[in-house]
Parts: C-alpha cells; structure tokens; sequence
C-alpha cells in the first residue's frame, strides 16, 4: 500500500515535471498512466517509458523532449520502479524546463526594440496610415474590391451536402420519409447540394521598412477584410510577429492604430521571414489555424533571414492552413526584379502568388481567385 | 488468440513477430496497453512504415474481422455509420400500399433494421462474435474536422443513435487502429482519447530482419545491401521519402528479378519501386547512384567492422 502511495506521488511529481517543460499532463492522462502502469512490469524502466509515452503524449514534436524529462525524473534522479517503498523526502521536483527555440523572441527585447520604437513615433506613423487621405471615393471602391476578394473564399463549396430546394442530387432519405407519410402517389422530389464552406481568414502582413509605401493601401485591406469576415485573425510582422486581432476591435481606427503601432515594436524595421513564421508557427498556429482557414501572407518577399528556414516554415504552415495566398505588391511593379531569394524558396508551397499593389490589382485579384479555388 | 492470452508485452510481441510483423517494444507496449484498458491506437508515421499493416495483423492474430474505414474530405455518416437502403424501402412501400396497410405502419416497417445498410463504424459496433473485431480507421487526416468530431463522439461511448430506430450499443468494444500520414494536424482532443505512438523509420538491423521476415527468399547478403543503401536515401531530401513498404516492394522485385546484388544498372533500372515522383528519381540521379551505393557499402563496412561493435 505504502509502495503504492510512493508511486503515485512520484507519478504526480513527474506530471509536474512535464508540465513544467511545456509538455501535455493532464489529470486524465495520469489516471490513464497509472491505470497502464498495473499491467506492466514497473521494474522494467524501458516498458515504463513506453507506457508513460503512449499514455500521456500524442504529439510527434514533443516525443524527444518527453524522453529528456523522463530520463531525468526518473533514472537520474533515480527514482525507484521496482523498490517502490523506498521513499525519498525530497521535495519533488521536475528538471528545468528545456531551452525553448525563442532566442530570436529574447533578442527583440533587448535594447535595440528600444532604439526601433525611438526612431518611429506613433504620430509619424499615423500621419503615413492616416485612412482619411484616401477621397470618399477611393475607400468605396476599395471597399467593393475587397468585398468581391473576400467573396471568392466565402463562397467555396465544401465537400458535405445540405438541403436544398433544388439542385442535382436527390435527397432520399427525406423524399422516403415524406412518401411514407403522404403516400407514394404524391412524391416530391428534394435535393441536396454541396454546402457553402465556412471560412476564415488569417491575414499575415509585412510592416517592415520595405512595405512602409503600401501600408495605407495594407491598411485599407486589414479593415476591409475584418468588415466583411469579423473572425479575421491579423498578425503583422517585421523581425516579430504580433497579433493585432483584439487591438483592430477598438472603435476609433486612430487610436487603434497607435496600439498596433506600440505593440509592433518593429514596425518599419528590416524583415526575418522564416524567424516570424517560426515564431507564427510556434506560438499560435495551433489556436488561429483549421483546416478552413486561408492564410493570406502581405509582403514584398524582400527577406534578411535565412532562406532555407522560410522555406521550412512556409511549409509548415501549409500542412495547417486549407490554403496560402501570397499577396504581393511589388508584383504589380514593371521594373522589379521579380524574385527575390527568399520568396523563390518559398514559392513551392504557395496555392496562389499574386500581385497587390493598388486597389486595381485587387479587382485582377478577386477574380482569379474565384475561377482558381473552386 | 484471443485478448486474455496476449497478457504480456512479450506475448503481443511474440504474437506479432510469429505473423511477421516486426515490432518495437515501445509499440508492442502500446498495442498491450490498448488491448488491456479497451482504447483505441492511434498510429502517426511517414508513409509505407507499417501503420495499416498494424492492424490487418492484429486481426489476424485475434482471429476476428478487420473492418476498414478509408477517411476522406467529406466523408459523412451516410458513408462512415450507416445508410437506407432506398430501393429495397421503395418497393416495400408499395408494396404495403397495395395491401392497404395502414400509412403509419408503412412509416415503422420500413425504417427498421431490414432496411439498414450498415457502414464500417455501425458495422463495428453491431458485431456479433466472440471476440471484438478490429476496427481500421485509415488516413483519418484525410477526413475534415466535422468527421473528427464525429469520431469523438463515437469512439468515447461506442454506441450509435439512428433516428429512426433507436441507440444501438456495442456488445464488445472494437479494437481501434487509427492511422495518420499527418499531412495535417488532427485535434488534439482526438488523439487524447487514444493510445499514441510515433512509427518512426526502421534502423538497419530491423530492416532487415523486416525484408527477411517478409521474404524469406532474400539472401541475407542482399537484404543487408538494401537496407543500407535505403537508410542512405532516406538522408537525401526528397519529396516523398521510401518506407519499409517500399524497401519490401524492391525486395521482391529483385527477387523477381532473380538479382542477388546490388549494383548501378539494377538500381538504376529499378529505382521506381522506392521512389514515386520524378523529381526525387532525378534528384538521385544526380547526387550518382554509384556514389550512393559505395557509401551504403561504406556504412555497412563500418557497422560491421569488429572494432566498432
């Protein structure tokens, strides 16, 4: 009994331990393990990981950590499997947390965030932004185009079927049911059809020195996407990403946009694509991103960061996101030199590269998308 | 076989190694602990490592059904759980109609359990045996989340509600296999109500025990050629990488072949049992096959040189 107590309560500390090093340990998986644990040979510290493992882990990324944690709580510490009565009075304690991948995330934090928000004051910022130098005019128009843009996803036709009035497939089981009640003489023929997809939309959009032209132009688009699909999600990057969803809800669009400028510290700065996936990826993919979402990337693709590791990112969002939209300014612009390094390497992974310059490549835009998506 | 005699990590390790299918502990462990506390495997690995495999053997060793469902975007319940059967409902109906049977009996015969076609979940869950059958749930990335969150659903309480008829229980709960090629992220709810283990690829010396297993025809000096030569162009960066499946492929083509060594214009003229898109093919072909194989030769060399064991 006592032995079994001890287990426990080290089961418990290791639990701790895990949770400590960012890994899954939930209350549910602990009774599961201990329920594992009465068929096995505890004393067998290969088939005790192994239980621990299938019992509490279910991501491929957190298997080798796992093993670190295990092995330190219980073999260096040497806690005993099989000489289970032997108790240790140490306080029970879980290794240090291992060293998460965030350097670049420490980094930005250092002085020269300090120096970035010194060389852009918020007012400078607005004065570029300012939504109100575009005429009457111009905001309807974007507005319309961005309406037809965000049209061309809100209407994909998912693979399930609904009711419907018409349509090309028989609904039978409805038409049955309605014969069985009204008699066969008086069938009626329903349908059903594929249903309207659900989709939401993660908008990712460079804010580094390069796209300072284009940021009116960026943040016509941020608003007129939230207008039309509110769940948008919209993070903005430079050498870090920064989600900006909560901070777009504020009613005055001014003074939202001095936070968005405070918070994203690196507004105007040079651009680490691959870092800000990364950190994208790592940080938030796993709560912004189903299967229905569609990610639209805002950049020039001009990169600082490393290429290969762009490239890997871009990937990884793929294998999360229903789809990756590259909206790109300089596209549009006849003298560009039209690949950059970074934006060559990511090009693989991409379901659409297009141009976005102006409000008239929007138009282009909304209908390309429409004939490519469906 | 059934579940109580599989009452140890080496029994269901013996079991599976006795039907050819060559485990590791950590995944015999896994199956062990599936069968004694009644949850479901789920298996996540590259393509080709042996996650389907898993469960066509476990059938077979417990000598039960293997029941299959292939997932795919849009897969619903019509496909997954049960569907009318229209034809037979129509005739019936007029049939009854003639006979003058009253509309609301007409309604209660024709949507009873004659009139079900059962799918592989219903199928599952209805089955009448002695021992509980495998249930295979193939590629369940492929599906969307509305199926996943289906799948919760059923794979929580094992039982079914039609409408029409009622709720349907499991006698006995299904063994449950679900495979996943993770070219998506499943919910992690899901997956936290199953039993989890990473395939990952074989080292050298299960792969060979693995072709030897398979086919036992492969001499021994042939089946250590190909597993070092495939642990080698799994280090290449390909699209899509070759698993045991495809090493097994290639094993038995060469067979086929009447080959006993590997050598260039073999390689070379059989590189498309390992290697499915043209760009990886190239892409070999021009790292040079030849350098390839002297490198696996150099590994081998290595591996077995006495000072190093």
């Amino acid at each position: 009994m006592e032995s079994r107590v001890t287990l426990f309560r080290n089961v418990m500390g290791f639990m701790g331990a895990l949770r400590k090093a960012g890994l899954p340990a939930d209350p549910a998986g602990a009774i599961e393990l201990c329920e594992g644990l009465r068929f096995i040979d505890i004393g067998s510290p290969a088939d005790f990981q192994a239980t621990a493992r299938t019992t509490l882990m279910f991501r491929k990324e957190d298997l080798a950590r796992f093993d670190v944690v295990f092995r330190e709580y219980w073999l260096q510490q040497k806690r005993p499997f099989n000489r289970l009565a032997e108790n240790d009075e140490t306080e029970i304690e879980g290794p240090e947390p291992q060293p998460e991948q965030d350097d670049n995330i420490g980094d930005d934090d250092g002085p020269d965030k300090e120096e970035r928000r010194a060389s852009y004051s918020a007012d400078e910022i607005i004065a570029r932004k300012d939504l109100a130098t575009l005429t009457d005019a111009e905001i309807e128009r974007a507005r319309r185009l961005i309406r037809q843009f965000v049209a061309a996803f809100a209407t994909l036709r998912s693979r399930r079927h609904q009711r419907s009035r018409r349509g090309q497939l028989l609904d039978f089981r409805r038409m049955l049911r309605r014969t069985a009640v009204q008699g066969s003489d008086a069938t009626e023929f329903y349908y059903r059809r594929r249903k309207i997809r659900r989709t939401r939309l993660m908008l990712l959009c460079d804010v580094s020195g390069s796209m300072e032209r284009y940021s009116r132009f960026l943040l016509e688009f941020i608003y007129g996407l939230r207008r039309e699909l509110p769940d948008t999600e919209v993070a903005v990057f430079a050498t870090r990403m920064t989600v900006i969803t909560d901070l777009l809800e504020a009613r005055s669009v001014a003074r939202s946009l001095r936070e968005v400028a405070r918070r994203a510290g690196d507004w105007g700065s040079g651009t680490d694509i691959g870092g800000c996936l990364r950190d994208f990826n790592d940080r938030y993919a796993r709560d912004m991103l189903t299967t229905d979402t569609v990610v639209v990337l805002l950049s020039d693709g001009w990169d600082r960061g490393d290429a290969q590791l762009m490239r890997d990112e871009i990937e990884h969002l793929r294998r999360r996101a229903h789809r990756i939209i590259w909206l790109n300014p300089l596209l549009g612009n006849s003298d560009y030199e039209p690949l950059t390094r970074g934006m060559r390497t990511a090009l693989p992974h991409l379901d659409h590269f297009l141009p976005a310059h102006n409000l008239e490549s929007l138009a282009r835009l909304a209908q390309t998308l429409r004939t490519a998506l469906n | 076989m059934t579940t109580a005699e599989l009452n140890s990590i080496d029994a269901v390790a013996t079991a599976l190694t006795d039907r050819r299918y060559i485990p590791d502990r950590a995944l015999a462990t896994t199956v062990f602990l599936a069968l004694r506390l009644g949850k479901p495997i789920f298996l996540e690995g590259e393509p080709g490592v042996g996650k389907t495999e898993l469960a066509k053997v476990l059938a077979e060793i417990l000598g039960t059904p293997l029941i299959r469902l292939q997932c795919y975007e849009g897969l619903d319940t019509h496909t997954a759980l049960y569907e009318w059967n229209y034809p037979r409902q129509m005739l019936e109906l007029r049939l009854q109609e003639a006979r003058g049977i009253d509309k609301e009996q007409i309604g209660a015969d024709i949507f009873s359990a004659d009139y079900l076609l059962e799918r592989p979940l219903l199928k599952a869950i209805q089955h009448a045996g002695a021992q509980a059958p495998v249930l295979l749930i193939d590629e369940v990335d492929r599906s969307d989340e509305e199926f996943e969150a289906f799948l919760l659903e059923v794979l929580s309480d094992f039982q079914i509600s039609i409408p029409e008829i009622g709720t349907i229980t499991a006698q006995q709960v299904p063994v449950v296999v679900l495979t996943s090629n993770r070219t998506r992220e499943l919910h992690d709810a899901l997956k936290r109500r199953c039993l989890y283990h990473w395939i990952d690829y074989p080292d050298v010396a299960k792969e060979i025990e693995i072709v030897q297993a398979r086919l036992p025809g492969v001499e021994n000096d042939l089946a250590n050629q190909l597993a070092f030569f495939m642990q080698r162009v799994r280090s290449e960066d390909l699209y899509k990488r070759p698993g045991i499946a495809e090493t097994i492929d290639w094993a038995a083509a060469l067979l086929a072949l009447g080959t006993d060594e590997l050598d260039r214009d073999t390689v070379d003229a059989t590189l498309g049992c390992i290697l499915k898109y043209k760009g990886d093919i190239e892409k070999l072909q021009t790292t040079g096959l030849e350098k390839l194989l002297s490198e696996a030769q150099e590994a081998r060399a290595f591996a077995e040189s006495p000072t190093t064991r």
